[in-house]
């Protein structure tokens, strides 16, 4: 992958000399002796499948006939997948250690934050679960709001490397 | 007898200045995205935006070379120039014709599709976003994160052609996309002259998209 990178980026070899930089990923810190944790993988992984999901309720929302069934199934998947956040978070897997990661130091620097964060995605994707029970497209509609903002983006914005 | 020469301008300045900033700007969008900068990602790919806009504008109020009337030839042109049958004009040849609406389509699309990738509770999030259903943005940002290989392909064959051309010395086409002038053969008119007022329309219509769709696009949807 990444000689493919090197590749496309044939034209630009010139450019980025002159700029004096590489194209590395993360914030340029040294990559580590070592494989990478098998968490970072993991995680991502997790998070990855937590957003295929989350994107199929909000795609069936959006069908005449949203298929509750499937929902009911994503809303679970969702849930499961965040209670495992806790543990796939080792000390020092971050983007700052130097590995392929989005995932920022404040994480172990604010460990109280980051669990209350992972809670909260939580506690709103039991409410998701709860709403999804009820057979009730309105209802999930609902707690789309409330699981994207208050569970995923809440969290990506403070632990997560910036976006905007 | 021994051809004479004389210099004439052939590229206009908006034409030399939104090329150059294609060469900064396509490297900065892979740079910006591969480390994260989505901010500036967005920011610079409006430029682009702009600039795309204000060369296509341009392809038809703009001066003589610059006009994709004047250099947009049909299979027949691109065979004759091929087989050495050239006629002696100034501007893109036949061939380069079609490295220039490769390159404007493929970096346009590349940019149209930014306009409506991600996702709102994951990241960036382009401002036409909202424009389209979950799965259809989802679809667009998987395109989006492969489709410059093709973009930065484009941009490997346009400089690969320009290498040749300058390696077995049949032009130097790099000087006058520099300095907007160019030796010619004897009799071979230069190109027109800039129209400042098509210029300003062109730069208030292209800027005012890019701002407009910056905001979200709104009225539209």
């Amino acid at each position: 992958m990444k000689s493919i990178h090197l590749f496309a980026a044939t034209p630009l070899i010139a450019l980025l000399a002159a700029c004096g930089g590489e194209a590395t990923s993360g914030d340029g810190a040294e990559t580590p002796e070592g494989p990478p944790p098998a968490e970072i993988a993991e995680r991502q992984d997790n998070y990855e499948a937590i957003g295929d999901a989350f994107k199929l309720i909000r795609e069936e929302l959006e069908t005449d006939t949203p298929d509750m069934a499937a929902i009911q199934g994503a809303a679970g998947d969702i849930n499961t997948r965040l209670q495992r956040v806790p543990d796939l978070f080792p000390e020092g897997s971050s983007m700052e250690a130097g590995y392929d990661t989005e995932a920022l130091a404040v994480i172990w620097e604010d460990p109280d934050g980051f669990a209350e964060a992972t809670q909260n995605a939580i506690a709103a994707s039991e409410e998701m679960v709860a709403a999804a029970a009820t057979g009730d497209p309105a209802a999930v509609g609902e707690q789309v709001g409330n699981l994207g903002l208050n569970g995923c983006k809440a969290c990506h914005d403070k632990f997560r490397v910036d976006d905007d | 007898m021994a051809s004479k020469t004389h210099s004439v301008s052939i590229w206009d300045w908006p034409v030399r200045i939104t090329h150059w900033s294609f060469v900064l700007l396509l490297p900065a969008m892979y740079l910006t995205a591969d480390n994260s900068e989505w901010g500036w990602h967005m920011r610079l790919g409006h430029v682009l935006l702009a600039l795309l806009i204000f060369r296509v504008i341009w392809g038809f109020i703009g001066t003589e070379t610059a006009r994709f009337g004047s250099f947009v030839k049909g299979p027949v042109s691109v065979w004759k120039y091929l087989r050495g049958r050239q006629e002696h004009h100034i501007g893109h040849n036949p061939l380069g014709a079609l490295a220039v609406l490769a390159l404007l389509g493929l970096t346009f699309a590349q940019v149209a599709m930014g306009l409506f990738a991600g996702d709102p509770f994951d990241g960036a999030t382009g401002p036409l976003n909202p424009l389209v259903g979950v799965g259809t943005a989802d679809t667009i940002t998987d395109t989006h994160e492969w489709f410059y290989y093709v973009v930065f392909g484009m941009v490997l064959l346009h400089i690969t052609a320009i290498s040749i051309y300058a390696g077995a010395k049949l032009q130097n086409l790099v000087g006058p996309m520099v300095v907007g002038k160019g030796e010619v053969a004897e009799g071979v008119k230069g190109n027109s002259e800039t129209p400042l007022r098509n210029l300003v329309i062109a730069v208030v219509i292209s800027v005012g998209i890019a701002v407009w769709v910056y905001l979200g696009a709104p009225g539209l949807g």
